[in-house]
């Protein structure tokens, strides 16, 4: 809460608005807000309310993927010419990878050898809004994806899905004994222990998506991981 | 040859401002709202409202084609309104004819104010408004919808924009015209205003009134509008309260 008495807020902690909504006057407008001519502190979208110290934030209950420096994301290759990589990652323009100079590609023992339709991870490297998101697969674990499966999600759920600190992707990749990774353009990819796991998570994941803005969603999700790996396989 | 023919009901309006759907002079016709139908489009609405059908749907922000149409600081804002050849009557032709060529610009205009398109430059955002069945003030329905498929969609607004008909049948102002006002009324002026600033997008009027029924009409229309925006917050509220009874329920 404001420690400052000229600021009012017009709503509470975690609920829910909707665009043009007035949440606050004499505060700064943060994620999601927006400030009118009158000095009115709004929401600019679906969303639940997270009041700073100084600004006040919407947190979207839906969004479109924007890409951010440091972000790891998946996405497929759509094109290939000599110096560049495109791949679509969910956003209004492809993701580029430059293949350095003196890259074996062409010897086939690269991990610049991609073909069009291959899945790959890799890193957002600079975006500047204007132009094409510059992508680096030169890191360890970075590249192309060769077993797994793709899951997609809604790109404003995907803080849910990783959980605090990584807390909710742990649970559940440790109940369903599979590797999860998690990608912020909206894509989960799941390398599942057997088919039951599978669909265990594919009911987590969209369990978290539909009920992230209602409290308690850990305890929920851990109960319903408990039931889907125990009885028959 | 139509096979159709309609025929002007002999009262288009009674005495005691009794209309042809049985409502009065200031009653909207009942108004139906869901959000989020459809499965594959980035957000959607349905709006029912008395006789008409309206779908609308969004998809973006994303890739621009053709890529000349490419704007460097902002989003392209792109909507279609389209009939559906069973939304009327006689069969509509299908495609895009000088009315709905009309239609798509003056939606588009009424909903730019409200959206952020900078927020999304070299991105394109397409609105697509389906008109399933048509009763009279399809455009300002096809407002309602999208502003609505809009927010769904997690696209940033200023507000929501909300959409009424006002009319003039003979002495009467009447809110809302129905297929038969609209179609022998003397006037219809249908309006869209953006939430909460209460600023006009859109305002339309197609026959004679004097300064007095002019303002009258506004006035009527501005609070048509606002409880369209009421049934438009409550319709966007509605699944994540439904999803949290339930989730509690459970728990």
């Amino acid at each position: 809460m404001s420690k400052r008495t000229t600021a009012e807020i017009y709503v509470q902690e975690r609920e829910l608005v909707l665009p043009g909504q007035k949440l606050a006057r004499g505060m700064k407008p943060g994620g999601n807000a927006f400030i009118d001519e009158s000095g009115i502190v709004r929401s600019a979208v679906v969303g639940l309310v997270s009041v700073q110290s100084e600004k006040i934030d919407v947190i979207p209950l839906s969004s479109s993927y924007i890409p951010r420096p440091n972000d790891i994301v998946l996405g497929k290759v759509t094109r290939i010419t000599g110096t560049t990589i495109l791949v679509d990652i969910n956003t209004p323009m492809s993701g580029i990878i430059l293949i350095p100079r003196g890259s074996r590609r062409h010897h086939g023992d690269d991990k610049y050898d991609l073909k069009v339709g291959d899945v790959v991870l890799a890193k957002i490297k600079s975006f500047d809004n204007l132009s094409s998101p510059l992508l680096t697969i030169d890191a360890e674990g970075l590249g192309k994806i060769t077993r797994g499966i793709l899951i997609k999600v809604n790109s404003a759920k995907i803080p849910r899905i990783i959980g605090k600190k990584g807390s909710m992707v742990n649970l559940l990749s440790s109940k369903s004994h599979s590797e999860i990774i998690v990608a912020q353009n909206g894509y989960v990819l799941v390398n599942p222990q057997n088919l039951k796991s599978l669909l265990a998570i594919k009911k987590a994941l969209s369990k978290i998506q539909e009920e992230s803005h209602v409290a308690g969603l850990s305890n929920r999700i851990s109960r319903l991981l408990d039931e889907e790996m125990s009885g028959g396989s | 040859m139509p096979i159709y023919v309609e025929k002007k009901p002999d009262v288009l309006i009674g005495e005691d401002g009794t209309r042809t759907d049985g409502r009065s002079p200031l009653d909207l016709r009942p108004i139906k709202i869901e959000v989020g139908i459809l499965e594959r489009a980035d957000g959607s609405a349905l709006v029912e409202w008395g006789g008409n059908r309206v779908l609308a749907a969004v998809f973006g922000p994303r890739e621009v084609h053709p890529k000349h149409m490419l704007l460097p600081d902002r989003a392209l804002l792109r909507l279609r309104y389209n009939m559906a050849p069973f939304s009327t009557p006689e069969r509509k032709r299908p495609g895009p004819d000088r009315r709905s060529v009309e239609l798509s610009k003056v939606i588009r205009t009424a909903l730019l104010p409200a959206v952020f398109i900078e927020k999304y430059p070299g991105s394109a955002i397409d609105v697509f408004v389906e008109i399933l069945r048509s009763d009279a003030g399809t455009r300002v329905a096809g407002v309602t919808a999208a502003s609505l498929a809009l927010a769904d969609a997690g696209i940033a607004m200023r507000g929501l924009v909300a959409g009424c008909s006002v009319g003039r049948v003979d002495d009467f102002i009447v809110v809302d015209p129905n297929h038969d006002e609209d179609m022998w009324g003397d006037v219809d002026m249908p309006m869209a205003v953006l939430f909460e600033d209460r600023k006009i997008t859109l305002l339309q009027a197609d026959g004679p009134l004097t300064v007095e029924q002019f303002n009258e009409c506004l006035r009527l229309g501005m609070a048509c509008c606002e409880m369209v925006y009421e049934l438009q917050k409550e319709a966007l509220r509605r699944p994540y309260v439904m999803v949290e009874r339930r989730a509690l329920g459970v728990a």
